[in-house]
């Protein structure tokens, strides 16, 4: 057959196909003009719902580690949430992990060296000694055999962002077990909360097992800029010391005269590494009589030992630490096993002028599981000391639902009585920490009463995991009235599974499905509109093929 | 043809079964404690210089008649064994075992570093070495020794250091008993990696892709020069 034909069958299925919705709008009221509106076609149905289950939302405590119990002397608070910290080690960490039981020790995971409590060298009665040994732990990092993240840490269903973090020096396996590939409780986001007591002789080691090198840099708190051996103490590497290559440890000399809410991260290339985790809440607490302070505070949250002081004012104390992740930066680690693709990718192929952040996190979790361990929980008529730290990248404008709070301290230096703040919005500056006092007294201004009220960043963004609502850091003060005995706070509103199911923050999931399925499902497909595309596509390409060789080839024409 | 990960290798089919297994719990995660490992169960000594769990010295396997030869290595561990195997950081002096079936081997691991390693063995019988597992931890600068009676199976079994990624940058050994069955993946100066990192430039698919355009364009000019024109 000759080209033309070909041509003009090519042209007339190309037209043919032509979707309606792409005709302008003028033709289409032409031809209603002439032949009428278009007859009555049912539009796609919806697609059944997935009924993916997901996880539990709140998981049983089989060892009992939410319970309030006394390990080894020490009083440790319940903590009402569904997931707590492991108490055995709280007990190590306020009596010294070298003045514990061997039994203790061992169910607390930590070495005998992790937290070393020596003398009491103001006759108070709590040991001004201490010594702690904090190692580099990477979480979701990348392998040379598995298509998985390892050593995993999820900040919400399914997300697992790479990690550089501080945790204590402990023993044994990095996961849970030889079975599984999750992160043992202790390796988590945030960097612990340090919390040692103003005076204090306080020796921090730092033992590299990461496979970069690394420093401590103590954020506000008293320092001097190099120790009583002439070392650099200020962990800037260009100022102030080599950093602490991979397999090598360097000790850190603090004795602080002044307390307040501080912080600690690391000074090597901070504008990466800061931003992979290696930070952290640095509280010094004021020197008082027999005050066992909890050193270390795993993941943030519930303080279940409060100091003297705290507990003279308040009745409960939380440390609560944002942060924002750019999955751009924190996932290099995850693409290469090489450490120095690693490092080319990270600090120099990464631009983080042009970062944008994705998640955003309360104490390394991301909504839902900011409820599972990140809840204020609160009973009326209370005093409760908020010590909050912005360690992202963006500022926050902290909102609490039903509540004013009170800063107290700004970077750790208390604001005088008479020019004290109370407001619904704070703002939260990079890097800075505040104070605040939470009264839930039913006074109107104070509170409005028992309930379940939500706290989270006032920028739409900070609600988000990725774009996807609810997510983000948005935790809740809740009353003990509005708690379930497992935990899990008294809700009326909608169904959350869905938010416990990996598909909804992969944007798989249609967000108000759960309401109403028939009303808010994701419509089916039409499956003729997209053959219809496809055969102009081809149509169309074939008219361009014919036209040139028709061009060419004129004896064919 | 890409060798795949399990062939011949009863022991890697485990470790991939438990990832797959793993990967199936974290649809459903309990809370982090329940499945804590429990170090206490084990056979163990814990002090400020290291672990030293499951040593057996004189317990044979069920399925040996009689003791095998005895073996004893002494294995150092640290950064300054990765410079022979660029892309490690860490490294063992020595990645490979060799031993007789139901023999008696002898570890003795120095830290040469300011940090813990370990020097862990996976797949051993339950009924003798709880979890299946043999395991050394030294602190930085000391050293820690321990025996176990390997069973009469000729396999090879995983050793590593399971400090979060010491064993993917380099901490990485196999222990073959007998004719052993077959390598692992990724044992410095053993075997290759299986997700291999690929050294080129970061523009590669921009080079790849532009030669590709050109190659298309020179050939169909030069097939429409000589068969059409």
């Amino acid at each position: 057959m000759r080209t033309r034909w070909w041509l003009l069958i090519s042209v007339l299925v190309a037209l043919l196909c032509f979707p309606p919705q792409w005709y302008p709008k003028s033709l289409r009221l032409q031809f209603a003009q002439w032949f009428g509106v278009s007859s009555y076609r049912p539009l796609p149905e919806s697609r059944p719902p997935a009924g993916e289950t997901g996880e539990e939302p709140c998981p049983t405590d089989v060892l009992g580690w939410r319970d309030a119990q006394t390990i080894e002397g020490v009083e440790i608070r319940r903590s009402p949430t569904c997931v707590a910290d492991n108490p055995h080690a709280i007990a190590a960490f306020v009596r010294g992990t070298n003045n514990v039981s061997h039994q203790t020790l061992m169910k607390s995971g930590l070495t005998p060296d992790a937290v070393v409590k020596g003398r009491d060298l103001d006759g108070d009665g709590d040991p001004d000694e201490i010594h702690i040994r904090l190692e580099v732990v990477e979480l979701n990092g990348g392998s040379p055999e598995l298509q998985q993240p390892v050593t995993q840490f999820a900040i919400a269903p399914g997300i697992k962002p790479g990690f550089w973090v501080f945790a204590p020096k402990h023993f044994g396996m990095d996961t849970e077990n030889f079975q599984s590939l999750k992160a043992r409780a202790l390796l988590r986001l945030p960097s612990p909360v340090i919390r040692i007591e103003q005076g204090d002789q306080v020796r921090i080691t730092l033992e590299n097992g990461h496979y970069m090198p690394h420093t401590l840099h103590f954020h506000g708190v008293d320092h001097s800029f190099r120790d009583a051996s002439g070392e650099g103490n200020d962990g800037v590497p260009f100022t102030s010391e080599v950093p602490v290559l991979p397999g090598q440890a360097r000790t850190y000399d603090l004795n602080p005269r002044t307390a307040g809410t501080k912080f600690y991260h690391c000074h090597v290339q901070p504008h990466v590494h800061v931003m992979m985790g290696l930070q952290g809440l640095f509280v010094v607490e004021e020197n008082r009589p027999n005050n066992w302070l909890q050193t270390l505070n795993i993941g943030a949250g519930h303080v279940r030992v409060p100091s003297q002081a705290v507990k003279e004012q308040f009745d409960r104390e939380y440390d609560l630490h944002y942060m924002d992740i750019d999955s751009d930066l924190n996932n290099r680690i995850q693409r290469f096993n090489d450490p120095r693709l690693i490092t080319e990718s990270m600090h120099r192929r990464y631009d983080v002028t042009d970062a944008t952040s994705d998640y955003f996190v309360l104490n390394g979790r991301s909504f839902p599981y900011t409820f599972r361990e990140s809840l204020v929980i609160v009973r009326p008529d209370e005093r409760i000391k908020l010590r909050v730290a912005n360690g992202g990248s963006n500022g926050i404008a902290l909102h609490t639902h039903g509540h004013t709070v009170t800063i107290t301290h700004r970077d750790g230096i208390a604001v005088e009585p008479a020019s004290r703040i109370t407001r619904d919005v704070v703002w939260i500056a990079t890097a800075q920490r505040l104070d605040l006092s939470l009264v839930t007294t039913n006074d109107g201004l104070n509170s409005y009463g028992s309930g379940v009220w939500l706290f989270h960043d006032h920028q739409s963004r900070g609600v988000t995991t990725d774009g996807i609502g609810p997510g983000g850091n948005i935790s809740a003060i809740v009353y003990e009235d509005y708690l379930q005995d497992d935990g899990w706070p008294k809700t009326y509103g909608v169904n959350w599974q869905p938010y416990f199911t990996e598909a909804y923050y992969r944007r798989q999931t249609p967000v108000w499905e759960s309401y109403a399925p028939g009303l808010f499902s994701e419509p089916r497909m039409d499956g003729w509109m997209i053959v219809r595309l496809l055969g102009f596509a081809i149509a169309l390409g074939a008219v361009f093929s014919l036209v040139l060789v028709a061009s060419r080839h004129p004896e064919r024409w | 043809m890409l060798k795949s990960p399990i062939t011949g290798n009863a022991f890697l089919a485990v470790i991939l079964g438990c990832v797959a297994m793993a990967a199936g719990a974290s649809q459903q995660p309990g809370p982090a404690q329940t499945a804590q490992h429990t170090a206490h169960q084990h056979n163990m000594t814990l002090d400020s210089g290291g672990v030293v769990m499951n040593s057996n010295t004189d317990v044979l396997p069920r399925d040996c008649k009689q003791f095998g030869p005895d073996y004893e290595f002494t294995v150092s561990a640290g950064t300054e064994f990765a410079t022979d195997n660029p892309g490690t950081v860490y490294g063992f002096s020595q990645h490979e075992f060799l031993v007789e079936p139901c023999s008696r081997v002898t570890i003795t691991l120095v830290n040469k570093d300011q940090v813990r390693h370990q020097w862990m063995i996976h797949g051993l019988p339950r009924y003798l070495y709880p979890g299946g597992m043999f395991h050394l931890e030294a602190a930085g600068g000391h050293s820690r020794t321990g025996t176990f009676i390997v069973p009469s199976d000729h396999q090879t079994y995983l050793v590593h250091c399971d400090v979060a990624q010491h064993m993917e940058k380099g901490m990485k050994g196999q222990l073959k008993v007998g004719r052993g069955s077959g390598d692992l993946w990724s044992i410095p100066g053993v075997s290759g990696n299986f997700l291999a990192d690929a050294y080129v430039p970061e523009e590669i698919e921009w080079y790849v892709g532009l030669s590709a355009v050109a190659a298309f364009v020179l050939t169909t000019l030069l097939l429409l020069r000589k068969r059409f024109f």
